[in-house]
């Protein structure tokens, strides 16, 4: 539904000096999907989302939405974007930014008020609906970005960093918003430096660095692509026994040992050993992610 | 022209009343008392209706001119600049369609101005009729406005290119209004903007106008409109 095609933007100055900032970036989004965008600072993903939403034409390769190009798919349908930078004009009224954003939108003219409102319970910026875009915090003007693209049923939504400013609470709210908008059809990217946020809420993340795609991850368990990895393991009783039967493990707490295992089936069978010894499991958690580490594969540096 | 921009036409219109509409009273205001009050003073309280024309065509030229600088400098690049245009083009909206509307919206306003602003005049000096000297706010602004909109599809800082422009050309046509060769060519290609303070004096009086001048005007203006929605269709905003 939305394909890439060897895309490349180049930015020129007066003086001659040119900055790839996109390059050679190929990839197709499925209906349904939400993609998620990784990548360091300055890796181009502001420059892909502004192709996507027409804001920028690419200097060579092809950008199509459903067949069109960006700009005549958003005049066309609109797409639920939420902008990184909150560029509100900061003398407008929370709802009144509502209200302007839903006409142009396009939700009928009877459908505004109930609208808006739905979306001011739904981000719970009810209380600020008569402030100032300059009086609301951070964390109330992200909420208020993120209800104006809820505004319409979209077809492609993309969020860029949607989760920046918002307090724990909020953070948790908004994934479970993002599951809900999933639906068959519609097709959802996400752009985040935040991977955990990612690695829950995407069905494949494009890791980008110095303008091109470096690699493409499904977040999901894939039996065939299975490295195993890190993993902490803590323990509430049993530690000494755990010692023996992996010597190779390196303690990192109290009752907290790092092991690594070569597939999810080795880890398996050595918590079933450690069950079966004495060992009373409190949790275990990945030491780093599938996509952490596919991340800093990618990238070379941790985010 | 889609009826969702069609509809969002009342906060155009409410956004030019407050972030420039008010700094149009005030400026003209304050320009109108440097020009009204000493002749008001020299000619007594009882102005007759002829006088009171003669003071409307004095101070107006000035003060329609650096409003409509006013009205029209940023119409397109202030969004560009500040990043408003994010969020207002994720929206079903054609961008060229969405400017050509807000300079529509905007002489609706800037007239909504100059009428409250005569009814000020009619209050302090005598009550004239506003068809005139509406006409003129109304050429004046059209005749600036399609370069205005030109400059500014084109330029994120496009104010001092206008105010260059406007200088420049009115500067250009009083040194060289009796030159020929080169210098002829030059002063027709520039914006033709000393063809409206003599077009003034006929308007206000609601005498007969110079047609041909005001065509010029009109047309180059539109030609700079034009090529501006050019850019806007061709060039991405972002």
């Amino acid at each position: 539904m939305i394909e890439l095609n060897n895309a490349t933007k180049i930015y020129r100055s007066i003086f001659g000096r040119s900055v790839k900032a996109v390059e050679d970036f190929s990839l197709q989004v499925a209906e349904g999907e939400v993609l998620g965008i990784a990548g360091p600072n300055g890796a181009g993903k502001s420059t892909l989302l502004s192709l996507l939403l027409g804001y920028l034409r690419p200097t060579s390769g092809k950008v199509l939405i459903r067949g069109l190009e960006p700009r005549a798919f958003v005049q066309k349908n609109g797409i639920g974007y939420l902008s990184e930078l909150m560029t509100i004009n900061p003398n407008w009224k929370a709802q009144d930014a509502l209200t302007r954003f839903a006409t142009l939108a396009a939700v009928a003219p009877a459908d505004i008020p109930t609208r808006v409102n739905a979306v001011i319970d739904e981000l719970g910026i009810g209380e600020h609906r008569d402030k100032k875009i300059k009086a609301l915090s951070k964390g109330n003007l992200q909420r208020l970005g993120v209800a104006q693209a809820l505004l319409r049923d979209e077809q492609v939504m993309i969020l860029d960093e949607p989760t920046h400013g918002l307090d724990p609470v909020w953070t948790q709210r908004f994934r479970g918003i993002v599951e809900g908008l999933r639906r068959p059809g519609r097709t959802i990217i996400i752009a985040s430096h935040n991977l955990d946020e990612l690695q829950r809420l995407a069905d494949r993340v494009a890791i980008i660095d110095r303008g091109r795609l470096q690699r493409l991850v499904q977040t999901g368990y894939d039996q065939a692509t299975d490295a195993g990895g890190t993993y902490r393991i803590s323990v509430a009783a049993g530690a000494p026994h755990l010692k023996v039967m992996f010597p190779q493990a390196i303690e990192s707490g109290e009752g907290e040992f790092e092991l690594a295992f070569s597939s999810i089936a080795d880890l398996n069978s050595a918590l079933a050993r450690l069950i079966g010894g004495g060992v009373l499991v409190a949790g275990v958690v990945p030491s780093r992610s599938v996509l952490e580490q596919q991340f800093r594969e990618a990238v070379g540096e941790p985010t | 022209m889609a009826a969702n921009l069609t509809r969002y036409s009342y906060w155009q219109f409410r956004d030019f009343i407050r972030e420039r509409g008010v700094a149009l009273i005030i400026t003209s205001l304050l320009l109108g008392f440097t020009v009204v009050a000493p002749m008001r003073a020299m000619m007594g309280p009882n102005i007759d209706q002829a006088n009171a024309t003669r003071i409307l065509i004095m101070a107006l030229p000035q003060i329609v001119f650096i409003s409509a600088f006013i009205a029209l400098n940023g119409i397109i690049s202030t969004d560009r600049k500040l990043g408003y245009y994010r969020f207002l083009f994720s929206k079903p909206v054609s961008i060229p369609a969405y400017y050509s509307q807000y300079f529509v919206v905007s002489l609706a306003a800037f007239l909504a101005v100059f009428a409250l602003l005569l009814g000020v005049f009619a209050i302090v000096v005598r009550p004239v009729n506003p068809v005139g000297a509406l006409a003129f706010c109304t050429l004046v602004y059209l005749s600036l406005g399609g370069i205005a909109f030109l400059i500014s599809s084109l330029f994120r800082y496009d104010w001092p290119i206008l105010a260059a422009v406007f200088l420049g050309s009115a500067m250009i046509n009083s040194l060289w209004a009796e030159r020929d060769g080169w210098r002829m060519v030059i002063r027709n290609m520039l914006p033709p903007l000393h063809k409206l303070t003599p077009a003034m004096t006929d308007i206000m009086n609601l005498g007969t106008v110079d047609v041909k001048a005001v065509i010029w005007l009109l047309g180059y203006s539109a030609l700079c409109f034009a090529a501006g929605l050019f850019v806007l269709w061709r060039r991405p905003i972002g």
